[in-house]
């Protein structure tokens, strides 16, 4: 488990391999667990007949029936052949499995209301066979933060709990879909599976590689491997548009003129092809073997001037719920577009101290935080609350936000709107 | 670092296309139509014109599969009510339910064969096909049977194969699994489109698309896995325990066979001579001692009493008095005494379509069925009659079976002593006297004329000559007036035809010479009759058993001789012989006699396939699993023994070795083949090292050397790290053996001077700051 972000908020990714093919130390080999495992499901896994599978196993019965009614050796041979053929799918069923690994390629971030695409490493770790046919199913599910903290309750004593309601709450919350290997993994091959998927909104959610199925070879048999991989992401607010009013005199006042983003500083913005006259030192040797192509790194330049950002969620100020998240929303979006243009210099959260944005890092951080806030109608106590005299007389641009109406929602900075919803 | 320069990019094997894909499951699926109505060469059910338009339909569909889209409208829409009203007429005509089954299920595979398949239309065609197979297999118990499912279970396997990738690439596995068993057995209108893979499919194009994108040793795995399951179910069909129920088989009784041969109750004179142009395998015989078997076996099937309207038939009053009632029963006791030493078994395996009465060489003591059958015995004609002709392979073993030429009838003894004491008998007793002639006067004549030429020329006047003299005394005569034909000519004129060949000279073949033999017999007192079944066969060299074809039919005459009180075989045609009867071919049996007929011809080679058939698959039973355990048991001890053995030889031998005087030379020997041994295995490590791959089949996957030496510089240089100095030339190096290992070989420069300032970096040891050559 890796945490893409620390401090208070952090993503949590199961980046190792899972699967059949994932264990580290294989077990050495033994004929009575090579037997038992073909005769008994390994933990996790789910075998069930498919409807042409129950038709066979319907076909064996008939043909046993009438073989022991009649000692007729034929329809004995055709009992054998097709328990052979039940026999064969199991094992090379087995065998399609056999050393197949997968791994979770998370990258965050995630947007409230945009495409997200979560990426699935498979592995084919035979040396000879390929594997086909594998499908894998996903979920994924917004975390409510009050449940971490919830005692269990058992259906027992949970009175007056609406189990069934309560699960298909969840259900309808719950993203689920599938996607399938759709080429032959070679020996010793790769790929990579997408799915894409759209977060309702902000906050934690859990997805989750729920089981990888496979109808291989024959149809007979619908293998099915529980998966423990897992991850939780955090969804940052979706974009909102807004007007501004204050904010571009603000930034003229500031002197700050977009700058490009690419510059010297120390963070790899991006990769972009190789042009003439690059430093050779900036080629990503590795990223360009993979892509077949010269790739040179980009850094991220620094911004030394702007506005400071100032997000207040306690109730006091924000009546109502929908006008909260609007507000959630307009603050995230007014960041990135400042640390766009190089004009964020501090954000803070509440009474927190402000943190200095240098970094695409530190926004996002920031942002994993903002995306976890929740409404909550009574009152935080702050212990370090800065007033707005406080901040007028800073001589700094704070951009502090205030209700406007039922939900509109008004960016403030010196006393001036600076922008507004 | 490693792991990573293991896994350099490889190109991605080809692999069919979706379109590629249902071409192949196209062909497939119509092979196995065509395979499962191809049943209707072996199973005896009239739907050769189904099959032939089944043929016809699934070929053309497979060479032209643009063609389906071209049915009318029409022939979709009347499909079902047709098919419906095809198998309810069919029915309700011939009164058959089997083969009104079958011929539907050829039908409804003609219509798949005609129309796009999508997956569940495939599982119904396998479905189809292996109900097909399976009654085709019940009822004939055919060896093609064996080869048919097993080609059968290839083709659906490899059909449901690409059906599920097909499916998989087409993302639809979880929309046909939702669909259920109502959407695999419902009537659905096919597709009427014409899919595009249709229009692009060429069987020779597809086929090399097939061997290019194959992997060999996948395609050999796959052939060892079939390989496999044809084992598996062997052992599975060795292994599964067996219960003796006595029940007979259900499906005979819903499909009505009849002989093919002509061994019926009646006979018309050419019906047996038909047979002989005939040469496929009537019966097979196992013998538990071969000294026994006679060199010339009769096999009797049936007797023939009555002589009327030119043939013979079994009369009803020796049909009533002869035979027992009928008894459903899986065993027989016969009449045969047992006799020294241990019964020889005779195991019969009687093909169908040749007769409902068995081949047998005479009286026995236990006659056992495979399975329970109803049948009636008769110890006086020293026959068995199943009540109906089976449409499947008949097995039964016989014990203690006599086949001299000779049958004791205790029964006709009495009956003949009653006549002679009584001198008058009624008319019934008459009939069962087997000596009536009901010829017109002009015939008996004729009869009375040749019975005194007989007794002149070669009886030498004996007004009383006994059986034996008469018996011989009239072939030798037969054989001297007509020669053997199986095309005889009967001469024109009046009269009973039988009797006018007689007195011609034409030539004629086993029936009349048997039917002439019993009329002059009966004309002079004898009591005669015709005896129908096999002569002869041939020894099977590879499987060891006698083998009678249809071509081996034969008739021949039993006269009673009241002297031994038995029936007496008289075969008039059975030349070379002393006098003019054969009994068991000059007294030659035994391992003479095999020799004498052994048949190693390929023929010979295809039998014995199928006598393998009869005897170990369809014949095995519960005691015969007990045997096989036994045997497995036996061979695993002795080969367990043997392989020790052989271990402690080779331990003794090289421990023998050991301890032998040393020379130099045996010294200069030993370390010579070891030496030899090191190079031989340094050298492959070397080629090995070198890039070779030696995996058979698998695409050589060539590294670059050069790319090869950077990764093996990349791995080493952090070990060194911390004794060369850090900074900027380290960082310079590892960048400049990065672009070597992954970048484009274009802009490579010099790799040997990389790699030199690699290994300068990791010997100096951070005593001086590596320096750019």
């Amino acid at each position: 488990m890796t945490a893409v972000e620390g401090a208070e908020v952090s993503v949590a990714v199961e980046t190792g391999w899972a699967g059949p093919g994932a264990k580290a130390t294989r077990k050495p080999f033994r004929w009575s667990r090579l037997v038992w495992a073909l005769v008994w499901p390994q933990g996790g896994e789910r075998i069930v007949p498919t409807m042409s599978g129950v038709m066979l196993i319907a076909v064996c019965f008939g043909v046993g029936t009438a073989a022991y009614n009649s000692s007729s050796n034929i329809l004995f041979i055709t009992l054998s052949l097709l328990l052979a053929c039940l026999i064969l799918s199991g094992v090379v069923s087995w065998l399609n499995l056999s050393r197949v690994a997968w791994r979770l390629d998370v990258a965050p971030p995630l947007r409230a209301g945009q495409a997200a695409d979560l990426g699935l490493s498979v592995r084919n770790g035979k040396r000879i066979l390929p594997t086909y046919g594998l499908w894998f199913e996903w979920s994924a599910r917004p975390i409510a933060a009050a449940a971490t903290g919830a005692k269990a309750e058992s259906t027992v004593t949970g009175r007056g709990i609406e189990v069934r309601a309560i699960l298909k709450k969840a259900e309808a919350e719950t993203l689920r879909g599938q996607v399938a290997l759709r080429a032959r993994l070679d020996p010793a091959g790769e790929d990579r599976l997408d799915w894409s998927f759209v977060p309702a909104r902000r906050g934690r959610m859990r997805v989750e590689l729920a089981g990888v199925g496979s109808l291989f070879p024959f149809g007979f048999l619908k293998k099915y491997v529980g998966s423990e991989l897992r991850a939780e992401v955090v969804v940052w607010p979706a974009v909102i548009d807004y007007r501004p009013w204050a904010l571009v005199g603000a930034r003229r006042a500031g002197g700050e003129q977009p700058r490009a983003r690419a510059g010297g500083g120390s963070d790899l913005l991006a990769l972009r092809r190789y042009a003439a006259g690059d430093s050779h030192r900036l080629i990503h040797w590795k990223a360009s073997a993979r892509t077949q192509q010269l790739l040179v790194r980009q850094f991220t330049t620094e911004s030394s001037q702007g506005f400071d950002l100032w997000v207040r969620t306690d109730a006091a100020l924000w009546p109502r719920a929908e006008q909260f998240e609007v507000f959630v929303r307009f603050a995230a979006t007014l960041a990135e577009d400042l640390f766009r243009v190089g004009q964020l210099q501090t954000i803070a959260l509440d009474g927190e101290l402000p943190v200095r944005v240098r970094h695409g890092r530190d926004l996002a951080g920031w942002l994993n935080r903002l995306a976890v806030v929740e409404y909550k109608p009574v009152a935080a106590k702050l212990d370090t609350v800065v007033s707005s005299a406080e901040v007028s007389s800073s001589g700094r641009n704070v951009l502090t936000f205030a209700p406007e109406g039922e939900l509109g929602v008004v960016a403030w900075i010196n006393g001036q709107r600076a922008a507004s919803i | 670092m490693k792991r990573e320069t293991q896994q350099a990019p490889t190109p991605r094997r080809a692999q069919l296309t979706l379109e590629e894909l249902r071409q192949v499951q196209w062909i497939l699926g119509g092979l196995l139509i065509l395979l499962s109505g191809w049943t209707v060469f072996y199973l005896d059910v009239n739907a050769w014109i189904l099959m032939g338009l089944t043929t016809i339909a699934v070929g053309a569909g497979l060479v032209r599969p643009d063609w389906p889209a071209r049915v009318p409208r029409l022939v979709h829409s009347l499909a079902f009510p047709v098919i419906v009203v095809f198998f309810v007429s069919d029915f309700w005509l011939k009164g058959e339910v089997l083969p009104a089954i079958v011929r539907l299920d050829i039908l409804l595979l003609l219509y798949r064969g005609i129309c796009y398949r999508q997956r569940r239309d495939d599982l119904q065609v396998i479905v189809l096909g292996l109900f097909l197979i399976v009654v085709a297999g019940v009822l004939t118990v055919s060896p093609a049977f064996a080869v048919q499912i097993v080609a059968f279970t290839g083709c659906a396997l490899a059909l449901l194969l690409v059906i599920t990738l097909a499916d998989g690439v087409a993302m639809k596995p979880a929309a046909e699994a939702k669909k259920g068993l109502k959407g695999l057995i419902t009537w659905r209108a096919p597709d009427r489109e014409r899919p595009a893979w249709a229009e692009s499919l060429v069987i020779t194009r597809l086929l090399r698309r097939c061997w290019a994108v194959a992997d060999g040793r996948v395609v050999a795995l796959a052939a060892g896995l079939f390989a496999g399951v044809v084992m598996v179910s062997a052992l599975l069909f060795l292994a599964i325990p067996r219960f003796q129920l006595d029940n007979s088989l259900f499906l005979e009784r819903f499909i009505a066979k009849k002989a093919r041969t002509g061994f019926n109750d009646s006979i018309k004179f050419g019906e047996v001579s038909e047979i002989l142009q005939d040469t496929s395998v009537a019966l097979s015989v196992d013998v538990s001692d071969p000294k026994v078997v006679p060199a010339s076996p009769y096999w009797r099937m049936l007797v023939l009493d009555e002589y009327q309207d030119g043939g013979f038939r079994l009369s009803p009053a020796l049909s009533r008095g002869a035979f027992g009632p009928e008894r459903k029963e899986a065993m027989v006791l016969g009449e045969a005494r047992p006799r020294m030493g241990a019964p020889v078994d005779w195991t019969f395996y009687l093909e169908p379509g040749v007769s409902r009465y068995l081949p047998l060489l005479g009286r026995f003591q236990e006659l056992r069925f495979r399975e329970t059958q109803t049948f009636r015995p008769s110890a006086e004609l020293g026959v068995v009659a199943l009540r109906a002709e089976s449409a499947t392979m008949t097995a039964y073993r016989v014990q203690g079976m006599e086949f001299s030429e000779v049958l004791p009838d205790e029964g006709f003894a009495e009956r003949w002593r009653r006549r002679t004491e009584s001198g008058a008998i009624s008319g019934r007793a008459e009939g069962t006297l087997q000596r009536r002639l009901n010829l017109a006067a002009s015939d008996l004549a004729v009869l009375a004329q040749v019975r005194e030429e007989i007794a002149r020329a070669f009886v030498g006047g004996s007004a009383a000559p006994t059986a034996a003299e008469f018996g011989r005394a009239a072939s030798g005569w037969l054989r001297k007036q007509h020669g053997y034909s199986l095309t005889p000519t009967i001469p024109r004129g009046t009269g009973d035809a039988l009797v006018r060949w007689l007195n011609s000279k034409e030539p004629g073949h086993c029936e009349m010479f048997a039917g002439s033999l019993v009329l002059l017999a009966r004309e002079a007192g004898f009591a005669a009759r015709v005896v129908v079944g096999f002569k002869g066969g041939s020894w099977n060299g590879y499987s060891d058993n006698f083998t009678v074809r249809n071509s081996d039919a034969h008739a021949w005459a039993e006269m009673w001789d009241e002297v031994r009180g038995a029936w007496w075989r008289v075969d008039p045609l059975a030349l070379g012989l002393t006098g003019a009867t054969s009994g068991t071919a000059g007294g030659v049996s035994g391992e003479a006699a095999i020799a004498a007929q052994v048949d190693r011809s390929w023929t010979a080679r295809l039998d014995s396939l199928r006598v393998f058939w009869y005897r170990r698959i369809v014949n095995f039973d519960a005691s015969s699993q007990v045997e096989t355990l036994q045997a497995v048991k036996t061979a695993t001890e002795t080969t367990g023994l043997r392989l020790r053995e052989t271990l402690e030889q080779a331990l003794a031998a090289l421990k023998a070795w050991l301890v032998g005087p040393w020379d130099f030379r045996r010294a200069a020997g030993v370390l010579g083949s070891l030496g030899l041994g090191a190079i031989l295995f340094g050298a492959v490590m070397a080629v090995r090292r070198l890039g070779f791959n030696f995996r058979w089949g698998q695409a050589t996957r060539k590294i670059d050397p050069v790319r090869r030496e950077a990764g093996r510089w990349l791995e080493r240089l952090p070990q060194a790290g911390d004794n060369v100095a850090a900074g900027a030339e380290l960082a310079a190096v590892r960048a400049d053996l990065e672009r070597l290992r992954y970048g484009a070989a274009s802009t490579w420069r010099e790799p040997e001077a990389i790699f030199r300032r690699a290994r300068e970096a990791v010997r100096v040891r951070a005593r001086r700051p590596i320096t750019r050559s």
